[in-house]
């Protein structure tokens, strides 16, 4: 039995958008929209209000040890400025190094509806009833 | 061997009172709150005289004795049939509104399965649909913002938890759904400021200022709106809020999951 | 047309308005022909009417309608083994709905086939219709259940490379046993015939016959003797090896030959389709590890029929490029979002992986809060986006267990025992785990709370807390009752290694009893009957209480397939523990233990299983170790030997003069197990008996108590048992009977042959 995987520990997760280098080359400043989409495929999200930007976004992370949270080391934003005729007017690459770290707000807006006191739980939970009958 | 209750089938038959008896002790029983003896009136009714005219007023009766008591099951049931069997007639709207409430009154917190909440939504919005000038709309329409709140606090719940673990991409899809799909509601000034935060974080400054914006634009006085500002004008170095104690941190972090 | 009125006839009990509501015509108001049929149709789904007329004359609509008599009661009589609520589910009948004769037929059918797939294929049912007047009926179903259907024989054909008994035991149909009323697997039906055929073909297809087909699977049922007679008649065909096996990758980045380590099959092996499944899957999580998200893995085998080989080529290619557009997750009535969103290793936006999302699925089944969980993809609103809709069904994590047992030996914990807790695995839907337990044994009470957090400050680390009071009475004259709490955390390294870092505090106190205590409650002196070692005595009297406080670290490397019945796989654990921050205790202890097994012959199911121990305990502060700190043997040590019953001793005389031997355990022990377990004989597997041949050593020695007397036999003497064991997966819980009989063993060794353990927990 191969025990070579159980013992690497380092893990290496890639999220977003998977870049690769001669797609890039097919979307010079001046193709329209529509080569982009089938070059580069749909976008991981686009400006929200204001004329068309194509961000495609891709953040690598390196979890060292099963226990702890990956940690971000690369991430690139590659983002595709198109003007008022739809060509691609600009090509921007934003790196890690843009990014910026700050903490973010704990406070969050309060929202309704039952929770679970102990009690019922684990009246219910102990009774082997759910907490509410699935409707037959 | 014999069979093993030997009981005489022809007189096995429930003793059947009349339908008028049986239906005013319903009422009775409600009105002096006894609600389960109530609900069982109906149900006799309905069981003995099937499709009479008291059983059709009994249908509804049970529906909300039923919701009365919490079984909302059985109010979501009674109510359904009554629908079905008699959409013309003016309680039609009155038992459609009590399967909204069934819904309504189950809907979880927001970390948990939304199902009643859509539910609730979907049963709110028929009344309103189907009987636009019954005296039910006004309610409905208030249960419905409620529900759709509901759904947007769960967009942001799962937003924030992406946000935590510094998933951008998937933080700004939902932060972005519920700026476009749930704009109407209490939710859509904190994901504009998320959706600041987001941006920021990823180095976007000018998608950062684009959100503030909009959100300055259309809440200036928002607890919101003064923190994305505060944020970008000093580039995310000067003190978020208020620290809380050190003791309440360590009570959430304890919880498993900082912001659940 | 429109008409000014609508008349409703021959309704007798249903009433005209909700008839005329139901047609969905209103007088005053034009209506074609369809709205007609429309009204038809409508009033017949209310299910009341055998038939429906409408024609219009004049300006009045005339509905008249026939009404079906109403079902007033449904009952069921002569019936046993199914209950009257699980048949009334099962038919169309129902109180207050229509009745018709149609109906009635089908519903004795259907419960028929019900007692059919118990296995009562000769029950009769006989339905009967009660008139009430005003048309209203009783329906009676009047049913002889018979006995239970027995299979005579199960018998094969064109088997010869497997006896027909190894078959046997790979399908699922048995033959009547003695035992059958409770394994229940002599029930035949069409869908288990099925599934055995498939079975015996997987079966084949991992043993080389790459062209193995049934070509008949029948039970033939015979009338008088109640019984079928199962019978298959299979074409083995040609046995193929593995001819060359390649790994071909189109990927750039992706070198083919260094992913060769993943394959689970050589060249020259006998064919097998799992192997090839295992290979696929190992290659596919390898190459996801390595990051390459959208790369796709996919076995190509060509047969070569001279020389009997099959040659499989892995080629690794580009998949679709998808992406995952929105993660749903349904049916979480109790667990929060959260603990079902943070096994998935992939978020909203990431490549869509299928490894990934079936690593994310068994995350989710082994946390045991669900019934099922299943992963389905819907079409996103793009083409290359896919929403990923997780739906979940809860289960009741909440326990309340109650277990007893009964082991042999003399030590505290041995004879009759009972347990009881409450349990929750999913408290408040967060995943965390609380438990409250209390065990009573003969001389024996065990009290633990115990509560689990899998996922501290967001991590992967899994902290908690323990707080237990144990209570023994020792039969030879004392008690001793422990206190005490842990705070641990545990911290996974990889899928099969982690590691847990504990804090423990206890407070031990030993107090005389019964026969070393006089009537008013002080010790006396040197009573002979009380037979306690001057140590003893010693560490009774003025080392209690005692406190302990100790932090200590556990290492963990286990790939066992399953826990349950382990058939391949290693288990290790290393402790190390240090006592000695505060209070009494002061001394570093190393144990260690780890067993090895190894499907030894698939054929005949034989697992052999190495395992081996160690420990080791020295004290380093001024006032030495306690006699409770050293280590004592027990069956898990050494089998053949009471436990506390090897190792240094002090004699002392008891009333009539001979001499009694006080174990007083050692400061280092090792041991050692050789075992082979095969399913009994001669017994149908169906019972789930397996027995064991062992052979056993063991080592307990060093002894560093002074002042009260020699210590003897505290040199380094191994002893040494063969013995069988019968182990039976029963029913009721797993139960062990252990026979040992020791071959090398030294001076003032207590013997115990027989070793007996069931415990059941229901």
């Amino acid at each position: 039995c191969n025990t070579e995987g159980a013992l690497t520990a380092r893990e290496t997760l890639t999220h977003g958008y998977v870049v690769d280098e001669e797609t890039l080359e097919m979307v010079p400043v001046g193709s329209s929209r529509e080569q982009v989409l089938l070059a580069l495929g749909t976008p991981s999200t686009t400006a929200t209000f204001d004329n068309e930007v194509l961000y495609y976004i891709s953040q690598t992370r390196v979890r060292p040890v099963a226990f702890m949270n990956p940690r971000v080391t690369d991430q690139r934003v590659l983002a595709v400025y198109l003007g008022e005729d739809g060509r691609v007017s600009n090509l921007a690459h934003y790196g890690l190094q843009d990014g910026k770290v700050f903490d973010f707000i704990t406070r969050t807006t309060p929202t309704g509806g039952r929770d679970q006191s102990f009690v019922s739980q684990m009246l219910t939970g102990v009774a082997g009833r759910p907490s509410s009958f699935p409707v037959r | 061997c014999a069979s093993d209750r030997d009981v005489d089938l022809a007189a096995y038959v429930e003793s059947v009172e009349p339908a008028d008896t049986l239906y005013n002790q319903g009422l009775a029983n409600l009105e002096a709150g006894r609600l389960s003896e109530a609900g069982k009136k109906f149900e006799a009714v309905d069981r003995q005289h099937p499709y009479s005219e008291q059983a059709r007023k009994a249908m509804v009766m049970n529906a909300f004795a039923q919701y009365r008591q919490g079984n909302y099951e059985e109010a979501v049931t009674a109510g359904q049939r009554y629908v079905s069997l008699y959409p013309t007639t003016d309680d039609a709207a009155y038992a459609q509104y009590i399967v909204g409430l069934s819904y309504f009154r189950q809907i979880r917190d927001v970390t948990r399965d939304q199902k009643e909440s859509r539910r609730a939504l979907e049963a709110m919005q028929e009344v309103i649909d189907r009987w636009p000038e019954s005296e039910y709309v006004e309610d409905a329409k208030a249960k419905i913002r409620f529900a759709r709140d509901q759904l947007a606090g769960k967009e942001m719940q799962i937003g924030r938890y992406y946000l935590e673990r510094r998933e951008y991409i998937a933080a700004v899809k939902r932060f972005r759904n519920v700026v476009e799909v749930y704009s109407d509601t209490r939710h859509v000034e904190e994901s504009l400021a998320r959706l600041t935060e987001t941006y920021y974080a990823m180095g976007l400054a000018s998608e950062a200022q684009t959100a503030a914006a909009v959100l300055g634009h259309n809440y200036p006085e928002s607890q919101w709106y003064k923190d994305s500002y505060a944020l970008l004008q000093s580039g995310g170095l000067s003190p978020r809020e208020n620290q809380e104690s050190w003791l309440s941190r360590a009570g959430s972090l304890l919880g498993g999951n900082a912001r659940s | 047309a429109v008409v000014s009125s609508i008349e409703v006839r021959g309704n007798r009990r249903v009433d005209a308005e909700t008839i005329r509501n139901n047609t969905g015509i209103r007088p005053g108001q034009n209506f074609s022909n369809a709205d007609v049929d429309e009204a038809v149709k409508r009033l017949f789904s209310m299910g009341m009417f055998s038939d429906v007329r409408i024609n219009q004359s004049g300006s009045t609509l005339i509905v008249s309608v026939d009404e079906n008599a109403i079902v007033n009661q449904v009952l069921f009589q002569g019936n046993r083994r199914l209950k009257d609520a699980d048949l009334g589910r099962q038919i169309q009948l129902r109180p207050r709905g229509a009745y018709s004769s149609a109906m009635m037929e089908a519903d004795a059918e259907t419960i028929r086939q019900a007692y059919g797939r118990t296995g009562r294929e000769d029950a009769t049912v006989s339905p009967e219709v009660v008139d009430l007047g005003q048309g209203r009926v009783n329906v009676v179903f009047n049913i002889q259940e018979g006995d239970r259907t027995k299979i005579a024989s199960v018998s094969f054909e064109g088997n010869n490379t497997f006896s027909d008994g190894r078959l046997r035991e790979v399908i699922s149909l048995k033959q009547s046993n003695v035992m059958s009323w409770l394994t229940r697997n002599d029930i035949y039906d069409e869908d288990r015939l099925r599934a055995d055929e498939e079975a015996l073909r997987r079966f084949y297809y991992n043993r080389g016959f790459a062209d193995f087909r049934v070509i008949s699977a029948f039970g033939e049922f015979d009338e008088a003797a109640n019984s079928y007679r199962v019978s298959f008649t299979v074409d083995e065909g040609q046995r193929y090896r593995f001819g060359s096996i390649e790994v071909e990758s189109t990927v750039e980045g992706l070198d083919g030959q260094a992913l060769r380590n993943q394959l689970e099959s050589r060249s020259g092996d006998y064919y097998s389709a799992k192997a090839v499944e295992d290979s696929l899957v190992g290659l596919s999580e390898r190459v996801a590890d390595l990051g390459y998200a959208f790369a796709q893995v996919t076995p190509r085998g060509d047969r070569n029929f001279e020389n009997q080989t099959i040659s499989v080529v892995y080629t690794i290619d580009q998949g679709p490029r998808a992406y995952i557009e929105r993660i749903e997750i349904r049916g979480n009535q109790r667990t929060r979002d959260y603990v079902i969103r943070r096994e998935f290793d992939f978020s909203e936006g990431d490549a869509f992986n299928q490894v990934l999302i079936q690593r994310a699925k068994r995350r989710l089944e082994r946390l045991d809060f669900f019934e099922t969980v299943n992963i389905a993809t819907a079409p996103g609103s793009e083409p290359d986006r896919v929403i990923l809709v997780v739906d979940v069904i809860e289960k009741s994590t909440g326990e309340l267990s109650v277990g007893g047992g009964y082991t042999t030996g003399n030590s505290a914990t041995s004879g009759f025992s009972v347990e009881g807790s409450i349990a929750e695995r999913n408290f408040l839907g967060r995943g965390q785990s609380i438990r409250l337990s209390m065990a009573g044994g003969r001389n024996s009470r065990d009290y633990t709370v115990s509560f689990t957090e899998p996922y501290f400050l967001g991590r992967r680390i899994s902290a908690g807390f323990d707080i237990y009071r144990q209570t023994r009475e020792y039969n030879q004259g004392y008690d001793s009752e422990l206190t005490g709490g842990t705070v641990r955390f545990g911290l996974p390294i990889t899928q099969a290694l982690s590691t847990q870092f504990a804090y423990n505090l206890t407070q031990e106190k030993y107090v005389y009893s019964g026969v070393c205590l006089d009537d008013n409650g002080n010790p006396i002196p040197n009573d002979p009957r009380c037979t306690l070692s001057d140590y003893l005595k010693d560490a009774i009297e003025n080392q209690s209480p005692w406190t302990k406080s100790s932090v200590s670290g556990t290492l963990l490397f286990n790939t066992i397939d399953d826990m349950r019945n382990p058939r391949e796989g290693l288990y290790l654990n290393g402790t190390v523990e240090v006592a000695g921050l505060g209070g009494d205790a002061q001394w570093t202890k190393l144990t260690a233990r780890g067993s090895y097994y190894h499907l030894l012959s698939e054929e005949l199911d034989l697992v052999g299983l190495l395992s081996a121990g160690a420990g080791h305990i020295a004290s380093y502060g001024n006032d030495g170790l306690r006699v409770f700190d050293h280590f004592q043997n027990n069956d898990r040590m050494i089998r053949g030997f009471k436990s506390n019953g090897i190792g240094p001793y002090q004699t002392t005389l008891d009333s009539n003069g001979n001499t009694v031997y006080n174990h007083l355990g050692g400061t280092t022990y090792f041991n050692a197990s050789a075992e082979v377990q095969f399913p009994m004989p001669f017994i149908p597997t169906g019972i789930g008996l397996r027995a064991a041949a062992f052979a056993d050593a063991a080592t307990l020695y060093g002894n560093k108590l002074t002042g009260q007397g020699a210590v003897l036999g505290s040199e380094m003497e191994w002893r040494a048992s063969v013995g069988a064991s019968l182990i039976w997966a029963s029913p009721f819980g797993p139960l062990r009977v252990d026979y040992a009989v020791p071959v090398m063993k030294e001076e003032g060794d207590q013997i115990q042959n027989f070793s007996f353990g069931i415990s059941t927990r229901f």
